[in-house]
């Protein structure tokens, strides 16, 4: 036990605090797994255990639905995004952590400050633009769109890393022997990398999620990814097919949060840093 | 003065930056300006309109509609905080165990793609065999089925929580990490001076996470106008216009409507919506830092 | 011709920042023959680290042939292309590199040496810094003093042209400064290359340099021996920079009085020794009497200043005595025990031949 002096009063509170919250979170996580579960006939019962367990909404899914395909979509999606934002970001944001030039922080500001602009009315030009260039409809397309929002996220992330790193590190590199990209490449690169894995991981996990630009920007013989299958799922009215609705939230939920999961601790330490 | 090599190396990896910057922020930006000047179909000519889509849309019926529906949806800002209060600073208690496995579950609904979380919501809140409808109806709370997203009172209240519900652990991360950056001394202090319970949250905890607190509202709001997945999953901006967000107006003049330069217009209302609300909060910010 | 055949030179160095608003370094010039170690000294901001990056290529300075090594301009030179070893304050190790591949960091960049050679050298420099069991562990595994070690194998595998040391002891604590500053100074006699050592703290300075250059304000005091600036310091300010504890201060005043030359100050009047008297210009002027705490004595007899003893403090074998003379306070180094207590009424004796004169702009008279 710990030396913990903390009175009954509080323990209560504290320990109350933390049930309400997660029940609040658990239990309609609990009710779509269950109901992913349940055969067709025992949707209308709001039970939480099933007579039985069935499959027939899994098999549907992938035999109907053919959801893989959108799942490798929004796989493609997000790490091409991903790694796209990391070749723009990481130069940048090196160069604004640790060189002096003229109108650095405007500059800086003006790129992360779209973190709080609200970015999706870019999506209203960007369609017409991607049309008429024939970006529409394609991959390329969508990683590119996605910088828009993985871009300046990423930047402030590893600026701020960047800054945190020991001030001297590159004029020891370039004193032993460095140009000033060796510098960069043989010393900064190795150290930035944890953060560069967080960053790619974020990266692709808002790649992996998007909905607005994908929904906007693909067709249904495109590249369409599982957020924009599973919203034409949802617009069926009447007619829609919860169970396999509540499988594709599944699998196109539970990654990421399992990804989270494994990546807290990592995540953690790296942002700790910034 | 700078050596050469230097400034080539700045020049070199601000390329891909500027390069950035210039054709995926401004272009398109200045373009939907441009846009928003004209009737501008998904194919076909645009025709010239001048200001004529702003006017327009000061004029119509929907705007305040929409922002009315633009300030309950951004209201889930403070439910976000409630709640993520509440978990940051149980999660802090010395006597809490398991704590690792707690943040992990509570952050699960901001992992999910909004849209999956909405679709969820969707269903859980269907009005012929969701849960909370069974529910609801086997305690006596409601008579009938409540179509809780086809009615005008309801349904903008409910896109407002299922938001509160998505969102909030982007809130608590923050929040809990500036309470794990309060020293304990702190405390033992406050206890020796004998603060009670709630002494020692006012005089040590809330200062120490008032900049915390206002980073998050700041970034929240500016979020939560925009994040309109799930909304447009749960009511596609209706019954009518009563949902319709500015964000979504915008969205359905897009994507249903395809009238994108009305939909830059709307965008455009939304950018001075966003900078309203978020400046009172950005003002006290500045002045706590520059106290500090 | 600019340069000596073998040393470092530094020429009218200027160095400016923010678009000239801030003088860092202003015309400072610095002679440092082939094998000397040159320490700069002087306080925080008075740009001695700033010289030192000029020198390292760190800084670009203003004037265009400032730094010369062995006769060669290097003013515009890239720091690699310089021969010149940089050891840094934090150390600067890479910290994803063992210690083994910090120190051939350099010699791994230049790419000139077999893999059997750079290894030998690694070995040497490890043995000479006692530091061969570390070779294969991390920095964040090392204390502060083996990071330097390691910082300073870095440098000697180079063999470089000259040593540049930042303050590399200020973040060690009080007894391991003491025995890597001895350490560093028998490396450098044995390895016989020119060094220079940035410090602000002058008793380093003192015990490891073989000249050592006052700095302040951007700008050389002096640049001597250690004994010739602790004993003839060219200005007021390095007379009160050097020595531990600091000079005792009196303003006083030069009267002719009959055929004596008297000092005259608020609470004493001494006659001044005949040869003083005499290179001090006759009129009466004002100036600054500088006396080392070891040239005051406590006397018994009459005569000398009055004054009650404030405090009392042990430096080891010596002792500090804080006398108050009406309202001065004097400074008194006793070697032993002080045979004095607080509050004893004691007598100053002040050997005026030991003392510094000073103008009043600080210039020495002597």
């Amino acid at each position: 036990m710990t030396d913990d002096r903390s009175s009954p009063g509080q323990k209560a509170l504290g320990h109350g605090g933390l049930a309400l919250v997660l029940a609040l979170v658990l239990i309609p996580y609990v009710y779509v797994i269950v109901t992913a579960f349940k055969p067709a006939e025992e949707i209308y019962d709001a039970t939480w255990l099933p007579q039985r367990i069935s499959f027939d909404a899994w098999i549907e899914v992938f035999e109907v639905n053919r959801f893989h395909l959108y799942l490798w979509n929004s796989l493609v999606a997000g790490a091409g995004s991903a790694a796209l934002a990391i070749l723009i970001a990481v130069p940048g944001a090196y160069i604004f952590a640790r060189k002096e030039f003229r109108f650095r922080e405007p500059f800086f500001y003006m790129i992360v400050g779209t973190l709080i602009f609200p970015f999706i009315l870019l999506i209203v030009p960007i369609t017409i633009t991607w049309i008429r260039i024939g970006l529409f409809d394609t991959f390329i397309g969508l990683w590119l769109a996605f910088q828009i929002f993985a871009v300046p996220y990423s930047m402030w992330i590893l600026r701020g890393y960047f800054a945190g790193l020991p001030k001297n590190l590159e004029e020891a590199a370039m004193v032993y022997g460095c140009t000033q990209f060796q510098a960069f490449y043989r010393v900064m690169l190795p150290l930035a990398k944890p953060v560069i894995v967080s960053v790619l991981f974020l990266a692709f996990l808002q790649g992996w999620s998007d909905f607005l630009f994908s929904n906007m920007l693909t067709t249904g013989d495109g590249p369409r990814t599982a957020s924009v299958a599973i919203y034409a799922s949802t617009a069926g009215g009447e007619r829609v097919d919860w169970q396999v609705l509540m499988v594709m939230t599944l699998l196109t939920g539970v990654p990421p949060v399992v990804l989270y999961m494994l990546a807290q601790k990592h995540l953690a330490k790296t942002f700790a840093a910034t | 003065m700078k050596r050469s090599e230097e400034r080539w190396l700045i020049i070199l990896f601000l390329a891909p930056t500027t390069l950035f910057m210039l054709l995926l922020l401004w272009a398109p930006f200045l373009q939907g300006m441009w846009m928003s000047l004209h009737r501008w179909p998904f194919m076909g000519e645009p025709v010239w309109l001048g200001l004529r889509n702003y006017t327009d849309f000061l004029g119509a019926a929907y705007f305040w509609d929409a922002i009315e529906a633009t300030l309950i949806y951004s209201l889930s800002t403070l439910f976000q905080l409630a709640v993520a209060l509440v978990a940051a600073l149980a999660l802090r208690q010395p006597f809490v165990r398991f704590k690792a496995l707690w943040r992990g579950i509570m952050i699960i609904s901001y992992a999910m793609p909004p849209v999956v979380v909405g679709a969820i919501w969707l269903f859980l809140l269907d009005p012929g065999l969701g849960m909370i409808t069974h529910y609801l109806m086997a305690f006596g709370i409601i008579e009938q089925p409540i179509y809780w997203f086809a009615e005008n009172t309801w349904a903008k209240w409910m896109i407002t929580l299922v938001a509160s519900w998505t969102f909030w652990p982007f809130m608590f991360l923050i929040i809990l990490s500036a309470l794990q950056a309060i020293p304990q001394s702190r405390y033992e202090l406050a206890e020796i001076y004998g603060a009670n319970l709630w002494q020692r949250f006012v005089v040590v905890t809330l200062p120490a996470i008032r900049n915390a607190i206002l980073v998050v509202v700041i970034l929240r709001l500016a979020f939560n106008l925009a994040k309109i997945e799930q909304p447009f999953t749960l009511t596609g901006g209706g019954p009518g216009y009563e949902t319709s967000v500015l964000s979504i107006l915008m969205y359905r003049f897009a994507f249903m409507s395809g009238d994108f330069g009305m939909a830059f217009t709307v965008g455009m209302f939304l950018v001075v919506m966003t900078a309203a609300l978020i400046l009172p909060f950005a003002w006290l910010f500045q002045r706590q830092v520059g106290r500090a | 011709m600019h340069g000596t055949a073998s040393g470092i030179e530094v020429r009218n160095l200027r160095k400016t920042f923010g678009g000239g608003t801030v003088v860092a370094c202003d015309d400072v010039n610095l002679d440092i023959g082939s094998g000397e170690l040159l320490v700069l000294l002087g306080p925080s901001g008075c740009g001695k680290t700033t010289t030192l990056r000029c020198i390292a290529g760190l800084e670009n300075p203003d004037n265009d042939d400032a730094i010369w090594v062995r006769g060669r301009n290097m003013t515009r030179l890239a720091p690699r292309d310089r021969n010149l070893a940089f050891v840094f304050q934090d150390t600067a190790l890479f910290p994803n590199l063992t210690v083994r591949r910090n120190i051939s960091f350099g010699l791994d960049m230049r790419g000139k040496l077999s893999r059997a050679e750079i290894e030998a050298r690694v070995t040497e420099a490890a043995r000479l810094l006692r530091i061969e069991g570390l070779l294969d562990r991390y920095p964040r595994q090392l204390s502060g003093g083996q990071g330097q070690r390691v910082g300073l194998g870095r440098a000697i595998v180079m063999e470089p042209d000259a040593f540049l040391l930042d303050e590399p002891l200020a973040a060690l604590d009080a007894a391991l400064r003491v025995e890597m500053r001895t350490e560093i100074k028998l490396i450098q006699r044995k390895l016989a290359t020119t060094m220079i050592f940035v410090t602000h703290d002058q008793e380093e300075a003192l015990t490891i340099g073989d000249k050592i250059a006052v700095m302040k304000d951007g700008r050389v005091q002096q640049v001597d021996s250690p004994q010739d600036i602790y004993r003839r310091p060219s200005n007021l300010f390095v007379a009160t920079f050097i020595g531990s504890p600091p000079i005792n201060q009196f303003r006083c005043e030069l009267r002719q009085e009959g055929g004596e030359v008297r000092l005259v100050s608020p609470i004493f009047t001494l006659s001044l020794p005949a040869e003083l008297a005499r290179r001090f210009a006759a009129a009466d002027r004002g100036l600054i009497l500088g006396l080392r705490p070891e040239f005051v004595e406590i006397g018994r007899e009459a005569g000398g200043i009055e004054g009650v003893v404030r405090l009392t403090e042990l430096l080891g074998s010596r002792t500090l005595v804080l006398v108050d003379a009406g309202g001065t306070e004097i400074r008194v180094l006793v070697q032993g025990e002080p045979g004095v207590r607080e509050g004893d009424r004691v007598r100053l004796v002040l050997q005026l031949a030991r003392g510094f004169y000073f103008d009043l702009d600080g210039r020495s008279l002597l």
